[in-house]
């Protein structure tokens, strides 16, 4: 009983949401990309090399610039010109898009761990100073709001550029002419392309806005909370965005409140000093509440109808 | 050139030749791509791209090394890591030709170690004609059930599979930590490994094991070369005939061709995914299981990082999805691992460089860049009739494993 109060009491506690909404900002990112990506017809798991990507060359640029803001400028590059590659891949060469895509997370990890033996031998990456690291923002005022100035008012910056970064998602994808045939183009491309709607275009874009945001959330990761690069430091949270993004049935809000449920999960683990079951066993929590919610408990998700469908102009 | 001119000319090849060469240019041709790109990233890095692949190729068939290593080694370690690559391959393999993507061949093969570990050490006083195959068997089952899961969610609520066995994957991972680090498979006073499984439990080595004999200058334990060989060999072919020589196989090939039309050529849609996951989950359990039995006889921190399954899919790729090819591929690959290490200790090269090679291939294969090539060369891009897709399932794979089968409505 005494494990069930103690839940209890940390389900109560500011700091545990606190860093709820710190950890499912890494996972928030990667699934608005995936989002957008898919929602063009182009199918994404590559989120999870593109943030492994990002986060390795943001603690590169970081070390060499000594400035987070370059550095996540790089991440983000980094992460758009992988996601490049998928594009050009799965688009201009009708490839197969999963195929694709596990290539391109085998690749992230292969170049990473190859490149950190290129440049730095066989010593650690290094560390980022703590005044070189994405800064935390206090905001002044709101900050002692009691419990909610804690939680959503002392949070990392990229924690306000990804809330930001779902509003617009959700309002660009749904009301503007732009979102509307961003979808249109992954429900039926040819009729899209019939109604003069360039579908090439709209998903090249589509697939690098989906790098760029999984950069920053490799740069969140590596120079905002762990201040260094560890191999595959990702952990496959970019898979669990993309559950995320299933999850969440392709919209931005529902991935949303899955990545906080994910979140929630990885937030008790950390702060859990009295749940007296293995932690690995906690571990694999996220991955079998996946599967029991894709099993279809939790209603039924439909992907865009075009969605992993390469477009051939003319074809029916 | 008119086509009277066409018609009249004699076939230039046996037409057996002329399949095969046609068979091999794409996956050869991939290869050489991939060498071709992950040389210019080495030289772009400033190491020597030379020396890098001189290290793979002592490593991974024991030719031109320059540190003294015996090239009979570099080959023992080549097969030792083709063996698992067979059959996770074949695992990969066999779904691919129904039209469904398994991914999850690294988290069935988890399964089958988990699964022969546990009994290979909690019967260790078991004969070994009975504990052998109880461990292999029990690998297999346990890999079939892993897969099933994802089969049965396929063919009942339409859950994509390559969502629900990437879930099933880290699943697995986190199954085996717990397993071995304090879970009941850890002995005590040991972190992070299983206890080793009962001599009645290992297959044998090829060489005896006895470090009195000489073999190839070494002493015959450093070989680690086993009898697991001859069952992914066996795997193999039982894959062939199960996909070209029965009427399961049939069913399989049909409904990678078209869902509809297998359904009303009668096959049972749902019955045939659970039945093609169970096989290929069996597969992959299979390796895991001879994984155990073969080389490692216990689980340790390795298998966290284990890749095996995923290089799987590059296999199955570049093995154009056939039980030759799947072996001549895991050749390949087994080989690039093994070279690998010596690329590492040898040139100072990461091992990872590998994995970027094997990116590299997949790319390739997939987006077909030598075919793009060519048609734009003219010549030969009229001649050459355009190659065939890399798998033949590859258009039913994207439009229908989206959605859930029409029988799962009614």
């Amino acid at each position: 009983m005494t494990a069930i109060n103690d839940i209890l009491h940390l389900l109560v506690t500011a700091n545990l949401w606190q860093s709820v909404l710190a950890l499912s900002t890494l996972l928030l990112l990667p699934a608005l990309g995936g989002v957008v990506s898919e929602r063009s017809g182009v199918v994404n798991i590559a989120m999870e090399g593109m943030m492994l990507v990002g986060a390795f060359f943001a603690v590169y640029a970081d070390l060499h610039f000594h400035s987070p803001w370059i550095a996540t400028l790089v991440a983000m590059l980094a992460g758009g010109l992988m996601a490049l590659i998928h594009a050009v891949v799965s688009i201009r060469f009708r490839a197969d898009q999963i195929v694709s895509g596990i290539a391109i997370n085998i690749f992230a990890a292969g170049l990473t761990v190859f490149l950190i033996g290129r440049l730095y031998g066989l010593q650690d990456v290094g560390h980022i100073s703590q005044n070189e690291s994405l800064p935390n923002i206090v905001v002044p005022g709101l900050n002692s709001i009691p419990f909610v100035g804690q939680v959503l008012f002392n949070q990392n910056i990229v924690v306000y550029i990804a809330l930001v970064l779902l509003v617009s998602t959700h309002v660009v994808l749904f009301h503007t002419r732009l979102g509307l045939r961003i979808r249109s183009v992954g429900e039926h491309p040819q009729a899209a392309d019939t109604a003069g709607i360039n579908v090439f275009m709209l998903r090249y874009g589509a697939v690098v806005a989906s790098g760029l945001v999984s950069g920053l959330a490799g740069a969140y990761l590596a120079i905002g909370i762990s201040n260094t690069f560890v191999p595959n430091m990702t952990d496959g949270r970019g898979y669990i965005a993309l559950a995320a993004m299933i999850f969440g049935k392709w919209t931005p809000f529902g991935a949303f409140i899955a990545c906080l449920i994910f979140g929630l999960g990885e937030a008790i683990y950390y702060n859990n000093s009295f749940i007296h079951t293995s932690q690995y066993l906690l571990s694999a929590l996220p991955y079998i509440l996946t599967l029991v919610v894709i099993a279809g408990l939790v209603g039924r998700s439909i992907p865009p109808a075009a969605d992993g469908l390469p477009y051939v102009p003319g074809s029916e | 050139m008119g086509t009277g001119a066409v018609a009249a000319r004699p076939r230039p090849r046996l037409p057996v030749i002329g399949r095969l060469t046609r068979g091999l240019a794409m996956p050869v041709g991939s290869v050489l791509f991939a060498f071709v790109l992950g040389a210019i990233i080495v030289a772009l890095t400033g190491a020597s791209p030379l020396a890098a692949y001189q290290g793979l190729l002592c490593g991974g068939i024991g030719v031109g090394c320059t540190e003294g290593e015996n090239s009979a080694l570099q080959i023992s370690n080549s097969i030792v890591y083709m063996i698992p690559l067979v059959m996770t391959g074949v695992a990969v393999a066999l779904p691919f030709r129904a039209g469904l993507f398994n991914i999850g061949a690294e988290g069935q093969l988890l399964a089958g170690t988990m699964a022969a570990t546990a009994i290979g050490v909690h019967f260790a006083s078991w004969p070994a004609v009975v504990l052998l195959p109880a461990v292999l068997i029990g690998g297999a089952i346990a890999g079939a059930f892993w897969a099933g899961i994802a089969g049965v969610l396929k063919a009942t609520t339409g859950a994509h599979e390559v969502v629900t066995t990437i879930m099933l994957n880290y699943t697995a991972q986190w199954l085996l930590r717990f397993l071995i680090i304090g879970g009941p498979l850890q002995p005590p006073g040991v972190f992070s490994a299983s206890a080793p499984v009962g001599p009645n439990a290992r297959l044998p080595t090829f060489f005896p094991n006895d470090s009195s004999v000489i073999v190839f200058g070494l002493p015959a334990t450093v070989y680690r070369v086993h009898s697991g060989l001859i069952i992914a060999l066996v795997a193999a072919a039982v894959f062939a005939v199960l996909l070209w020589r029965t009427s399961l196989g049939y069913e399989i090939r049909a409904l990678g061709q078209s869902q509809k039309a297998a359904r009303y050529a009668g096959v049972s849609v749902r019955r045939t995914i659970i039945v093609t996951m169970l096989i290929a989950g069996a597969f992959a359990g299979l390796a895991g299981a001879v994984q155990i039995a073969g080389v490692d006889h216990q689980m340790t921190d390795k298998y966290f990082s284990d890749t095996t399954g995923f290089d799987a899919i590059a296999v199955a790729l570049l093995g154009l999805g056939s039980a030759v090819g799947i072996v001549l591929a895991s050749l390949l690959f087994g080989a690039l691992h093994s070279g690998g290490a010596v690329m590492q200790s040898d040139a100072g090269i990461s091992s990872n460089l590998v994995l970027v090679l094997q990116a590299l291939i997949l790319f390739s294969i997939a987006a077909n860049f030598l075919g793009a090539i060519l048609r734009q060369i003219p010549g030969i891009g009229r001649t050459r009739p355009s190659a065939p897709a890399p798998t033949a399932p590859a258009a039913a794979l994207v439009t229908e494993a989206a959605a859930p089968p029409e029988e799962a409505s009614s």
